[in-house]
């Protein structure tokens, strides 16, 4: 990873209300490599989606990134306009939707969809439009018959793949996924899943995955971000944040979901639940549900502390005269 | 499939489970009034429910699981077959003072807590009312204790009880579901997909009262659910459908960790273990099953590695192998084989 493709500096989001603005994506900053398959890990309402989105700049008022840049491929993407933007959509980095169901028009045939895609980044020949459709529909493994079919007539594994292959249309060398299995059965996201790995693998684009299941993200990404109410909680290496999880919150979260294989154990799960982001808790703000909460955590919100080759936000690991400090 | 019905008091009751079901059969019919197209969602099903037992139907979208709920909740009437609560088949219940009953003894509780309140009453609303209606001799001042407590035991303060259901989280709002169906003092509570719209942080909470529930408060429950490994954390007994039929079934533990039907292996192959490395890319793509006019034969043939000539002729029944129930004739043929090696058995199927 010798130049990052994405790189996000301290990019904060509002969504202004009458009362008060609240804050969903606050001073987040992160780098995607070329080729790197990175993992947004957090529960609804942590603003994992609209990260995403304040990064592919799809946000829609109220929402509006208040602060940082969104640097891909040396531009700033914060302050492009929607026609510069436009052209890159699709082209440069494309975005597959959480639910295909609502992502693909159930007016228009695949084919055509892909057609209309194709048509906005230049004017191919139908020839061309036909062969590339069928190319990217064969590498998703989909049938190009299936060109023809109106979205209701494809089970939701292939439409969800049908998005995919849209998104491949030009190569781009990002993709940004939203949660694109959490609609499906296990077997089809498993296969799914592997099918977006290998394609990764193969073309060699970028992938930022956000989901809510940590153990769909664990076997194919390389570094996971976990989010906790709108900031970064932790940022690691898969197998670091899978053996050594540093934050409360990611330890809770791994011993959250049942294992399939070896003893039962007791499921300890997170006490409470996840804060209202319009009135955040004071200091960190996990305390109120942290098992580990000192009285320090009340008054000083954390800093991001690395640890060795993980970054945690967390007074657990800042220094000692830190937390005296207070 | 013949069965005697037994009479709720004879000496047979005593041994006779929770809730029984016997060839369990739903059809929906598809598109206009004289089309022949029948949606088969739930086919010759026989599944058994005992007292302070948590019993799992896992299955993925499709499968049928919910018709079940519904058909176990008499909201759907089945096609054939018959369901006996106690004893007591179903479809004698016709007075309304029955029906009330029968609902009181095995309420329903539903996948989505955002959708399923009333938002303009208060949660104690839901609750009070089925004390009235469920148990109408208890009085005011009872009816608020009862309410109380009830929330106590799904976990949560009594001081809930005044607020509205926006003012909950997913997981408050799934737990009041359960304390309104406790509310009716049932015996069998319906669960519908309970946690799979919350945050994983919350469900062990909501799989814990449910085990909670059943020591303490002795009732049984059926959990619908399409996520194998919560149905092993939480359930005694697993069956496992697909397209409509029971494919598998057994205590939890022997249906997970000796698979026999070659779907429940795909089940559980596609549980993502985050401790497991990345292996090859496996060719099944999770397709869901034919359910519209299927005919006979097994429903998993197409996406079968072991399918035989057999399987598109003749539907296998569930044969016992052992603690667990098998659908599948290569399973049972090789079960066979194994326990009797000369081959001098006849392979027996209904």
């Amino acid at each position: 990873m010798a130049e990052p493709l994405l790189e996000v500096f301290d990019l904060v989001v509002d969504y202004p209300t009458d009362t008060a603005d609240v804050r969903a994506v606050d001073h987040v900053s992160f780098t995607v490599g070329q080729g790197e398959f990175l993992g947004i890990v957090g529960e609804s309402g942590c603003g994992k989606t609209t990260l995403l989105f304040g990064v592919a700049q799809l946000l829609s008022p109220p929402g509006q990134v208040v602060a940082g840049q969104v640097v891909f491929r040396g531009q700033d993407m914060v302050r492009l306009t929607e026609d510069e933007l436009r052209h890159m959509r699709w082209r440069d980095y494309s975005v597959v939707m959480q639910s295909a169901m609502n992502a693909l028009n159930p007016m228009k045939s695949i084919g055509a969809q892909f057609k209309d895609t194709l048509q906005a980044h230049g004017s191919p020949s139908d020839d061309e439009i036909r062969q590339r459709s069928a190319e990217v529909l064969n590498l998703v493994g989909i049938d190009p018959v299936h060109l023809k079919s109106y979205p209701h007539q494809l089970s939701g594994g292939m439409r969800q793949r049908a998005m995919i292959a849209m998104a491949l249309l030009f190569t781009p060398q990002l993709v940004i996924m939203d949660e694109p299995t959490s609609a499906l059965d296990v077997v089809a996201q498993r296969s799914l899943m592997n099918k977006i790995k290998e394609l990764q693998l193969s073309l060699g684009f970028a992938v930022i995955f956000v989901t809510h299941d940590m153990s769909v993200v664990s076997r194919y990404s390389d570094r996971v971000i976990v989010m906790y109410a709108g900031q970064v909680a932790e940022v690691a290496r898969t197998e670091t944040i899978f053996d050594q999880p540093l934050h409360p919150y990611t330890r809770g979260l791994m011993s959250a979901f049942p294992s399939i294989r070896g003893p039962r154990r007791e499921l300890a799960g997170i006490p409470g639940t996840p804060p209202d982001l319009a009135r955040p808790p004071t200091g960190c703000r996990f305390h109120p549900r942290c098992p580990e909460v000192m009285p320090v955590c009340l008054t000083k919100p954390p800093d991001l502390y690395a640890v060795g080759g993980t970054q945690v936000r967390c007074l657990l690991y800042a220094e000692d005269k830190e937390k005296e400090a207070v | 499939m013949a069965q005697t019905i037994e009479p709720v008091e004879s000496t047979a009751a005593a041994e006779e489970p929770l809730l029984r079901t016997v060839g369990l059969t739903r059809h929906f019919r598809l598109g206009g009034m004289f089309s022949k197209r029948m949606l088969h969602a739930v086919d010759d099903l026989d599944i058994t429910i005992g007292e302070r037992e948590i019993v799992a139907l896992v299955g993925e979208s499709g499968s049928g699981k919910s018709t079940v709920a519904r058909l176990l909740a008499m909201v759907h009437k089945p096609t054939k077959g018959e369901i006996y609560y106690r004893g007591r088949s179903l479809r004698s219940l016709r007075s309304r003072k029955n029906r009330l009953w029968y609902r009181g003894e095995a309420p329903i509780v539903f996948q989505d807590p955002f959708s399923a309140f009333n938002p303009v009453f208060r949660v104690s609303h839901g609750i009070k009312r089925n004390l009235v209606l469920h148990r109408p001799e208890l009085g005011r001042s009872e009816r608020r204790r009862e309410a109380e407590r009830v929330c106590e035991a799904v976990g949560l303060s009594p001081k809930m009880l005044t607020k509205f259901p926006y003012e909950m989280s997913g997981g408050e709002r799934q737990r009041i579901g359960f304390a309104q169906a406790l509310a009716a003092r049932p015996k069998l509570i319906l669960a519908d997909e309970p946690v799979s719209m919350l945050d994983v942080s919350i469900r062990a909470g909501v799989l814990n009262m449910m085990a909670h529930l059943r020591d303490q408060e002795g009732v049984s429950l059926l959990y619908i659910t399409h996520d194998i490994a919560s149905a092993r954390y939480v359930a005694d007994r697993i069956f496992v459908l697909y397209a409509g039929h029971l494919v598998e079934a057994g205590p939890s533990e022997t249906v997970l960790s000796e698979p026999k039907h070659p779907y429940t292996q795909l089940l559980l192959s596609a549980v993502a273990d985050p401790r497991e490395k990345l292996e090859s890319v496996s060719a099944d793509t999770g397709e869901p099953p034919r359910v519209i006019d299927p005919g006979e034969g097994c429903r998993f043939r197409w996406r079968c590695p072991y399918a035989i000539e057999k399987c598109s002729e003749v539907t296998p029944r569930p044969t016992s192998i052992g603690a667990q129930q098998v659908a599948c004739h290569v399973a049972v043929a090789e079960a066979q084989r194994l326990s009797d090696p000369a081959g001098t058995a006849s392979v027996a199927h209904s």
